[in-house]
């Protein structure tokens, strides 16, 4: 009777604490927040967390993930011009659908890029679309009709180097917008949509408008 | 012969008479509701007459059911302490007749209604009077897309996640929004890029699986002018909640024209990039790289 009572108990104690360990530890986590003072955010996307070269994160537990970085929370004032820099430094993967190729939703209707060739010069411009299947990642919240495709380092660009994309667009009011990247750019997982995909603080974000 | 005689005779006299009444305050009730998905489009509309329908004959149903109950609880509840076996009952073959027979024309009265429905859709449909329609065959490759039929051609695009929409009768033009002209047909070619989705114009009364691979034809005649809401109601990741956009719009046939004008225009320098307009797309690059 004592025997059954005590592994009752035991069972009972085993679930809370793996309960307590599932909500504290998985579903409570969340990445930092990027807090921009100003109204400017500077972003780096790596093929993987492993390579980072402004912001590593070397105790990350995803480290081969494809991921933006620093954060991908983060926190803008609204109804302001958001100034963007991405540095973006993994190669094409290409677009699913290429009209995702086009820039939407920023000032002007475009981005400006400082790129390499394809053989490897260094090269600048605004563009209002690129050849989809050069696509690495984009950059894009729905709810503010914010699309940006973003262009893969070129294989012969020097080592260590990005693309340099800026861009601006406009917050509305309050409110939490979802932003994304189109390309299936989670390697090894279903149709690249998985894993940093669908993960807060890779390739997974959240736009704090307040 | 079947027989109510003293009280069970005043029980049933009183509750048919109770049951008559707030049946038809019930029916009434149910008929000043404005039902989902609304009156948008002939197949809204459809979909909210179907809905009146089945409320009006389950109103009489319901409240009998609920009667029974509540009356059963204030006139035959246990009086006293003491627990005493209310009297035998035996089958009674014309309340079971009477049961069956009254559910038996219930639901065939509502089979023949959806049998009547689809079969006028069929028929509108072989005659050419599209848009009566609420849905067609999914079979992979059954496409008619591009087809220059009575109807105007716009394909959904599923993709984690996002829908947009490319207009088959205009070069296939891909846009961000959902815009359609007031009072025409329209055949949705509905398919995904990616995994399951489900694209749900509410308001419109649509809602049609978006797979990978498959052209799910669907029509719908908008036939009032304003704006309707799209989303996803298939859970598809992350942000399936917020697949969704608000900024459906039913315009005018100028008004539309217009503004396909301006979309093929703003979108010239993508349009070159764009597939051929086909029935559907397979997910392609499968992955990083690929």
């Amino acid at each position: 009777m004592l025997g059954r009572l005590a592994f009752v108990a035991g069972s009972v104690v085993a679930v809370i604490v793996a309960t307590v360990a599932l909500v504290g530890l998985f579903m409570l986590q969340r990445p930092g927040t990027l807090e921009g003072p100003s109204t400017s955010i500077h972003l780096e996307t790596v093929a993987a967390v492993g390579a980072a070269i402004e912001w590593p994160r070397p105790n990350d537990p995803h480290l081969d993930w494809v991921s933006y970085l620093p954060t991908t929370i983060l926190r803008v004032p609204a109804n302001s011009t958001i100034n963007v820099q991405i540095d973006q430094e993994d190669g094409a993967t290409g677009l699913r659908n290429p009209f995702w190729g086009k820039v939407f939703g920023t000032d002007g209707g475009n981005m400006h890029v400082k790129y390499f060739d394809d053989k490897g010069n260094p090269q600048e411009g605004d563009m209002t679309s690129i050849d989809p299947t050069l696509a690495a990642h984009t950059f894009a919240v729905p709810d503010l009709g914010v699309f940006v495709p973003l262009l893969g380092i070129s294989d012969n660009a020097p080592a260590g180097s990005a693309n340099i994309i800026t861009f601006s667009f406009k917050t509305k009011g309050p409110g939490v917008y979802r932003w994304q990247c189109f390309v299936p750019c989670a390697a090894g997982t279903v149709f690249g949509n998985g894993g940093p995909m669908q993960t807060l603080g890779y390739m997974a974000g959240e736009l704090i408008v307040s | 012969m079947f027989r109510l005689e003293g009280q069970d005779r005043v029980h049933a006299g009183r509750l048919a008479v109770i049951w008559v009444i707030l049946s038809v305050i019930g029916i009434v009730a149910a008929l000043q509701i404005h039902y989902p998905p609304y009156d948008n489009s002939v197949q809204g509309a459809d979909q909210s007459k179907t809905m009146a329908l089945m409320t009006v004959l389950a109103v009489p149903i319901f409240i009998g059911v609920v009667l029974m109950l509540v009356y059963s609880a204030i006139f035959f509840r246990r009086r006293g302490l003491e627990l005493v076996d209310g009297p035998p009952m035996l089958g009674n073959t014309p309340v079971q007749v009477a049961w069956i027979g009254i559910s038996a024309v219930v639901v065939l009265f509502l089979a023949v209604v959806g049998i009547t429905t689809l079969a006028s859709s069929s028929a509108a449909q072989a005659v050419g009077a599209a848009g009566r329609a609420i849905g067609q065959s999914g079979e992979t490759g059954s496409s008619t897309a591009g087809g220059q039929g009575p109807e105007l051609q716009v394909q959904v695009v599923a993709q984690q996640w996002y829908f947009t929409y490319r207009y088959a009768d205009y070069g296939g033009v891909e846009t961000t929004h959902l815009y359609l002209p007031l009072n025409r047909p329209v055949e949705l070619h509905v398919t995904s890029l990616d995994i399951i989705h489900s694209f749900w114009a509410y308001q419109l009364g649509v809602k049609a699986d978006a797979n990978p691979g498959v052209d799910n034809v669907f029509h719908v005649t908008p036939d009032k002018l304003g704006g309707f809401q799209v989303r996803c109601a298939e859970l598809c990741g992350i942000w399936h909640g917020h697949m969704a956009d608000s900024d459906g719009r039913v315009v005018s046939q100028s008004d539309f024209d217009a503004w396909i004008a301006q979309q093929q225009k703003d979108e010239a320098d993508i349009q070159k990039a764009l597939p051929s307009y086909a029935p559907y797309y397979f997910p392609e690059p499968l992955t990083k790289g690929s």
